[in-house]
């Protein structure tokens, strides 16, 4: 393997040399997915783009309608948010299980998004904060739902030059948590084997499901928002029965594969268990929060 | 021996080469360079059973910075092989497995070398394989039709794809079975394991202007690599020169001859030095993993759970060469007998070739495997006769004096006691503490490796010792622990002692590391030379005190007669003056047993030397809808005979335990038609710092007759009774035992699922 490595200094000059190499290019920013792809012969890019260094990327700033995350920030950066400690917990509680320490040290959220795997376990909790992405490319900046921004395994709507520049969300509503469980062979240094995250709005009696956001990880071509299930808790009681229906549903909405990681029939067994087991720890938490 | 007031051995005294290895000083096999040096690559088949039909070098060979291309028609046609010279360096006209190497390349760079293996031209034409091993016992199919022709030790019997045959029987098992108030059948699976060194295999081989080469290899046995070397290369084994410059590991996977053979072969040719390494891809599909096994189990019982007789049978999958299959199968008969008491037993092993990639004797060899049979039936002989699974064992549990499954009379057994602490410190009144949490016990017995040890130890003029051995220092603080041993018989510190670098030229012989042997044997070894050397200098000291030499006594690092003294450093001294230096030969070899040979057919090891005792005890919950295992607490209480070193017999146990929890829950080379599907370390799956627990070591110190100060073997046991003290707990806390290895969430998760149906 041989590349020639960029390191431009700023936003500009990035989207430049990335736009004069066309497809023979490749960003790299912490490099955890790039530098195995490479060594496994997956990809073979002439060009590594070193973002890196790119001032104003990373770090999580409150904006006026939520927050607004760099995608150069990393999980380490996450997990010790003091803003996300609380109903956005799911983000932190996704971020502390990405592989060791040293991976969260050095690997980046944008890098999760943009390498669009199945089992990427920053997405799931994004998907349900319905996070926007800011682009920046050589045809000018654009605004996209994640969403619709993963489009298959390790493939994205990004166009060729194209950089995510910051990752956005609302505020969650009153009386809201987020949850996020992933399963694994393993505590650590995990591919997950089915992640969920949820974010559920309930009532201010607290009884009463409002609104429900799921997502889930590798159990399907994509993390996937199970629509069904999300509706299914809309105006229900909050409590076993609708979590555990809502977790039936996501798990028929899912389409996982079999693989040496475990058989599609466990992954969607496990997608119902980790929705309800979510769901109540959301349900908890707001239970908690509340004086 | 606890009454002997040691100042050295059994000290928890820091190891030797302990700030080497965390300063990053310590030169590993892999670090090793030598100006000029070429890179080595291996290319490997991609068909699990073909003819090569056509293999066409000339365009790697022409590449720009390709120095050497080599095949099977440019180097001696020779087989080597432990049990069975079944084995070649490169496929002949045959791929046996996917990964067979079939040419290798030598270039500048490690790039040029991968991208000249892409120039090489294969075509292959498909054959019949064979991958089930139970299959292969009575497959058309031949791994190696011309087995018949090859050489292998006498003892060894073979036929077709089977590669080793052997058997315990005692007694009449048919007439004790139609005697028995219940008999059990069960069929356990366990599944390959890589041996999860940190280091790869890695070796740097260099040829002298005389025809002579020398190696630097992370082998586990520099002498055996010699001598297959010589053997490969066609020339005395004199000629061949090995050096261990330090191993990151082997746990068994680095015994026998891995990339040595490459880098000797591509630094012939090319008249420069060569490295070759593997990468994790090439560990994963062409190492020495634990062997996959099938165990059947057949036992009788009485109405009281005593023991009548057992009827058991492992094959075990050698993959595409017998390597130290058949070795290894032999040892699962003493296993699956256990440390009990049965009169009739009637136990049989195979070991079988396959088309997939060679295994080897990982830690324990056999071990585990069968032990995870023995004692998950035990506790379900236990569980349907209404018995407390301490219980059951404690009747059947040999004592001192009992005959083992070779007819052997134990020494030194400690089972009972070991079996109580575990029991007592995994707190097993409460064996059942909450839903969905158990704990469990397995207990086993294993043997103190034999084969001899050499050292030669010299007494410098400041009044220091040097040691010089053929022993690798693996990891597990061997070496340390003989020279523990050494400076406490020649009253020196820890400190005083030195050790040379492992070099076939220079060292004594020594049997390698392997097996549970090192501290052990060359422990024994250096109390012989530490004996001969206080002899030369008692006599040194006798014209120089005039004092008789059998009142003399080494003491704080001076010979003593009485109110006079005489350092050790003058005594060495003076006899670089008068006699050329202290020097002395120590040897030592592990005394066999006396058995019964009507017992054995066709068995390798045929009865244990110094047998140690083992039990362990585990604490764990269970998920109810995930089937994810929590282990709690574990809990080891180990006979090691003398605690040379405690500190280093702990970290055995807690990387032994390690490494059973990975063989237990997680770790798994999958095969899928010969090709496997996990080669690599995302997905092959070893425990991570939060997958184990803390470690709770009990030393039990039954001292053994032939061990330094009692000592017995304690490197491989620890991981011998993790899958089955797991199986058992996970049972406690669900119900139902799982027989197949490893025992995954998955595996858990779609039993309770049926269960709950
Ligand atoms: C040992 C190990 C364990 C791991 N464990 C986990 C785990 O538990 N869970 C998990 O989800 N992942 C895991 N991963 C995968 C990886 O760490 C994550 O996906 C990580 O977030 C990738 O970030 P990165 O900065 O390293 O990305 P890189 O490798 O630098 O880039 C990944 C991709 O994103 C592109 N890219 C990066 N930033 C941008 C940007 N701003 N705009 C446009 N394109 C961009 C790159 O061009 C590349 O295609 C693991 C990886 C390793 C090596």
């Amino acid at each position: 393997m041989s590349f020639d490595l960029h390191r431009p200094s700023s936003l500009a000059e990035a989207v430049a040399l990335a736009g004069l190499f066309g497809p023979g290019a490749r960003f790299i920013a912490g490099g955890t997915d790039v530098v195995i792809q490479i060594n496994r012969g997956k990809i073979a890019p002439a060009h590594l783009i070193d973002i890196s260094l790119l001032p104003g990327l990373a770090g999580i700033a409150a904006t006026a309608e939520g927050y607004a995350i760099g995608p150069l920030t990393t999980y380490r950066t996450i997990e010790r948010h003091a803003a996300f400690q609380g109903p956005l917990s799911a983000l932190v509680e996704a971020a502390a299980v990405v592989g060791g320490h040293q991976v969260r040290n050095i690997a980046t959220v944008g890098g999760n998004i943009v390498n669009a795997s199945p089992a990427a376990d920053f997405v799931p909790p994004l998907l349900t904060l319905d996070a926007v992405l800011d682009i920046a490319g050589p045809q000018g900046d654009r605004t996209v739902a994640l969403r619709d921004f993963i489009t298959g395994p390790g493939k994205t709507s990004l166009g060729a030059g194209e950089l995510v520049t910051a990752i956005r969300f609302a505020r969650l509503a009153a009386n809201s948590a987020t949850a996020f469980f992933k399963e694994g062979r393993r505590k650590a240094m995990e591919i997950s084997v089915v992640c969920v995250a949820a974010s559920l709005t309930l009532d201010a009696s607290g009884t009463r499901c409002v609104s429900a956001r799921l997502a889930v990880g590798a159990a399907g071509p994509t993390a996937l928002r199970p629509e069904r299930a999300e509706a299914s808790l809309a105006g229900q009681a909050a409590g076993l029965t609708s979590f555990r229906d809502a977790g039936r549903l996501a798990a028929e909405a899912s389409s996982p594969i079999s693989d040496v990681r475990a058989s599609a029939d466990h992954r969607r067994h496990l997608v119902a268990v980790l929705v309800e087991r979510a769901l109540t720890r959301c349900a908890e938490r707001i239970a908690g929060a509340r004086p | 021996m606890s009454a002997r007031n040691f100042r050295v051995a059994g000290q928890r005294l820091p190891r030797m080469d302990g700030i080497g290895k965390v300063t990053g000083k310590h030169v590993y096999a892999a670090d090793f360079t030598l100006a000029g040096m070429l890179f080595g690559k291996i290319l490997r088949s991609t068909r699990a059973h073909a003819l090569i039909r056509r293999l066409d070098t000339s365009r790697a060979a022409a590449m720009p910075g390709v120095r050497a291309v080599i095949t099977a028609a440019d180097i001696p046609a020779v087989r080597f092989g432990q049990a069975v010279r079944d084995t070649t360096v490169f496929a002949l006209d045959r791929v046996l497995f996917m990964g067979h190497p079939i040419a290798a390349v030598a270039a500048v760079s490690l790039e040029i070398a991968v991208q000249a293996l892409a120039a090489i031209d294969v075509d292959y034409e498909d054959l019949p394989a064979v991958f089930d091993m139970e299959a292969a016992l009575k497959s058309a199919v031949l791994v190696h039709p011309e087995w018949a022709t090859y050489k292998a030790l006498p003892i060894i019997a073979r036929s077709g794809n089977i590669s080793g045959r052997a058997r315990i029987k005692a007694g009449d098992v048919e007439a004790a079975f139609a005697g028995a108030h219940r008999v059990y059948e069960h069929r356990f699976t366990t599944a390959l394991q890589h041996p999860g060194y940190t280091e790869p295999r890695a070796a740097v081989a260099d040829w002298d202007a005389n025809g002579n080469v020398t190696v630097w290899t992370g082998t586990q046995l520099p002498f055996d690599t010699q001598n297959t070397l010589a053997e490969i290369l066609d020339l005395p084994s004199s000629r061949v020169r090995v050096i261990v410059p330090g191993i990151g590991g082997g746990f068994g996977g680095k015994l026998r001859i891995g990339v040595e053979h490459f880098a000797a072969l591509l630094a012939r040719k090319t008249a420069r030095p060569v490295r070759v390494i593997t990468t994790s891809e090439e560990e994963l599909t062409h190492s020495y993993p634990r062997q996959a096994t099938v165990v059947t189990l057949k036992t009788g019982v009485d109405r009281d759970g005593h023991l009548l007789a057992r009827q058991g049978r492992i094959v075990l999958d050698c993959g595409a060469y017998a390597g130290s299959g058949p070795a290894t199968a032999a040892i699962a008969l003493q296993v699956l007998a256990g440390p009990y008491k049965t009169a009739a037993l009637a136990l049989e092993s195979f070991a079988v070739y396959t088309n997939k990639g060679t295994s080897g004797s990982f830690r324990g060899p056999a071990g585990p495997m069968a032990n995870f049979a023995v004692e998950s039936q035990m506790d379900m002989i236990a569980a349907d006769l209404g018995l407390d699974p301490l219980e059951i064992r404690l009747r059947n549990i040999v004592h001192e004096g009992d005959r083992g499954p070779s007819g052997e009379v134990l020494r030194a057994v400690s089972i009972e006691e070991c079996l109580r602490r575990a029991a007592a410190a995994i707190g097993w009144d409460d064996r059942k503490p909450a839903p969905g949490r158990g704990k469990g016990i397995a207990c086993g017995w294993w043997m103190t490796t034999g084969g001899s040890s050499g050292v030669y130890v010299k007494i410098n003029p400041d009044g220091s010792a040097t040691l010089v051995s053929g022993a690798v220092e693996i990891g597990t603080g061997a070496i340390t622990g003989a020279s523990q041993i050494l400076a406490e018989e020649l009253s020196l510190d820890l400190a005083d002692i030195s050790v040379t670098g492992v070099d076939t030229q220079a060292a004594p012989y020594d049997y390698g590391a392997q097996g549970s042997r090192t501290a052990f044997s060359v422990g024994n070894a250096c109390l012989a030379a530490a004996a001969d050397l206080r002899r030369q200098m008692f006599a040194i000291a006798a014209a120089q005190l005039d004092a008789p030499v059998e009142a003399m006594v080494l003491r704080d690092k001076h010979v003593v007669a009485g109110d006079k003294s005489i350092s050790i450093a003058e005594v060495a001294r003076i006899s670089r003056l008068s006699g050329g230096g202290l020097i002395a030969h120590g040897t030592a070899i592990s005394p066999s047993p006396a058995y019964d040979p009507g017992r054995l057919e066709n068995h390798p090891l045929p009865a244990w030397n110094t047998p140690s005792f083992h039990a362990h005890a585990v604490d764990l919950s269970v998920d109810p809808d995930t089937g994810t295992v929590d282990i709690h607490r574990y809990v080891v209480a180990q006979d090691v005979g003398f605690a040379i070193n405690p500190t280093y017999i702990e970290g055995q146990i807690e990387g032994g335990v390690a490494q059973g929890i990975g063989q237990a829950l997680s770790e798994e080379i999958v095969y899928q038609d010969g090709k496997v599907m996990n080669a690599n370390l995302t997905d092959y799956k070893m425990p991570t710092a939060l997958d184990v627990p803390d470690i709770e070591s009990i030393l039990v110190e039954c001292a053994s007759v032939a061990g330094p100060y009692g000592a017995k073997g304690v490197g491989e046991p620890p991981c011998i009774e993790p899958p089955a003290a797991i199986a058992n707990a996970i049972a406690a806390a669900t119900g139902f035992w799982l027989p197949s290895l490893p025992m995954t969430a998955e595996k858990i998760a779609r039993e309770l699922r049926a269960r709950r149906k």
